[in-house]
């Protein structure tokens, strides 16, 4: 059987991002010296993020790392101003790393109040090598090009612009990005997330549907080293690929 | 390889003791806030708790709604709430049991417990990543509704897993789409 999932680089890569930047790897005195604050990670309410009162110190307050000096860490060459703002915005304790709760608020603050908790969970999933919970700013900047990316398609396919996007143009989408799906399965997709039955998908079910796609098929080929197509799984390996990436 | 999961089987609690009819019409009526004589969703999840001041988390509420609609019409009619009823409360007997310190919760260790009672031999690093998947508040534990969904949908993936396990030596070979077709199933 052919490789299914076609040209390398191919998965939606954003074709503008620098090089070096969207690697896995925390920028050098970024993260954790000593560890972040456990509220980091704790899911300290993200800062009146949807009306919420301010957090009340204690949890994740400035005070709580010993008075530490705003982090060594800034933006990497390369990340937009825009964004950079976005993140640090969100990252209030200047970890220079943000859970999904700060995602969310990062995302609302550049207007994409649509994405809903498990959706940022997933996209934090998409970066979360050390499984940590968190993604620092270089990461949220490839995610942000992939949004930006996936939207663009979404509205290619969009064709017209109902805001939705009809089953048999998400499979020419999916290809368009990489990702080579069977209509069948395309057809399971718009079943699970086509919420309206419409046998469409909004934007943002589109997107989520892009994130996941996106991880479960880096886990894949990173398993299916031979390049057949088909890889070999022991059940708990099965299984943790399967609770991680699953909607 | 040890086969892992061959004792696993699913949890069956113990048969509840009959419950009053008059008493579940009366639940059923304050629950059908529409008086439609059907339960929706959204009315099912208004009705249910799960020990903490957020919403019952929708997907459990989801899976429980497709469990029971017998006849598909997307909500729960009377006859299929008792079933509903009795289900949510042995789940609810069950996490009580393993809920420890009562703290309304279970963490690490008591998920542990349960899930190797139900037959599970998992690693601790999948308890961890079962834990940061199922903890919706983010709190490191995993609520009464969170933990229904965990359950539903680790037994869901053992079968698939199974089912493909012909030889049941634990390992199966499976194609990049069966395998995202498996995932993108599980969403409800």
């Amino acid at each position: 059987m052919a490789y299914p999932y076609q040209q390398p680089g191919g998965y939606g890569a954003p074709p503008y991002s620098q090089p070096g930047a969207p690697g896995y790897n925390p920028p050098p005195g970024a993260g954790y010296p000593g560890g972040p604050p456990p509220a980091g990670y704790a899911g300290a309410p993200a800062p009146g993020g949807y009306g919420a009162p301010p957090p009340t110190g204690g949890y994740g307050a400035p005070g709580g790392y010993g008075g530490a000096p705003p982090g060594p860490w800034g933006p990497a060459p390369g990340v937009d101003p825009q964004v950079a703002q976005w993140f640090q915005s969100v990252d209030q304790d200047r970890s220079g790393r943000i859970t999904a709760k700060e995602l969310q608020q990062a995302l609302v603050n550049a207007n994409w109040s649509q994405f809903n908790n498990e959706t940022c969970r997933l996209m934090i999933g998409m970066f979360d090598r050390d499984m940590s919970g968190t993604i620092d700013i270089n990461e949220f900047s490839s995610l942000w090009h992939y949004i930006q990316q996936w939207r663009s398609t979404f509205e290619r396919y969009d064709s017209n612009r109902s805001g939705s996007i009809e089953a048999n143009e998400l499979h020419s989408a999916y290809q368009q990005m990489g990702f080579n799906v069977t209509p069948r399965f395309v057809q399971t997709v718009v079943y699970k997330f086509d919420t309206y039955v419409r046998r469409s998908l909004t934007l943002d079910n589109f997107i989520q549907s892009c994130v996941m796609i996106k991880s479960l098929t880096d886990a894949f080929k990173q398993r299916d080293t031979s390049m057949t197509g088909t890889i070999t799984l022991g059940y708990e390996d099965f299984m943790t690929m399967a609770v991680l990436y699953k909607p | 390889m040890a086969y892992n999961y061959q004792q696993q089987q699913q949890y069956r609690p113990p048969a509840p003791q009959g419950v009053d009819p008059n008493f579940l019409a009366g639940v059923f009526q304050r629950i059908d806030t529409d008086r439609s004589g059907s339960i929706s969703a959204n009315e099912l999840q208004r009705a249910l708790s799960n020990g903490t001041w957020t919403p019952f988390n929708p997907e459990t509420v989801r899976l429980m709604i497709g469990m029971f609609d017998r006849d598909n019409s997307g909500t729960i009619n009377f006859q299929e709430f008792q079933s509903l009823w009795k289900y949510v409360t042995d789940w609810q007997g069950c996490f009580r049991n393993f809920d420890r310190d009562n703290s309304g919760s279970i963490d690490k260790n008591e998920l542990k417990t349960a899930l190797a009672s139900f037959g599970y031999r998992l690693s601790d690093r999948f308890y961890d990543v079962l834990v940061r998947k199922f903890d919706r508040l983010g709190r490191g534990t995993v609520a009464f509704d969170d933990f229904v969904q965990c359950c539903i949908v680790l037994q869901t993936l053992t079968n698939a897993f199974r089912h493909h396990d012909q030889d049941q030596d634990g390992i199966i070979r499976i194609s990049y789409e069966e395998f995202l077709t498996l995932v993108f199933s599980l969403r409800s």
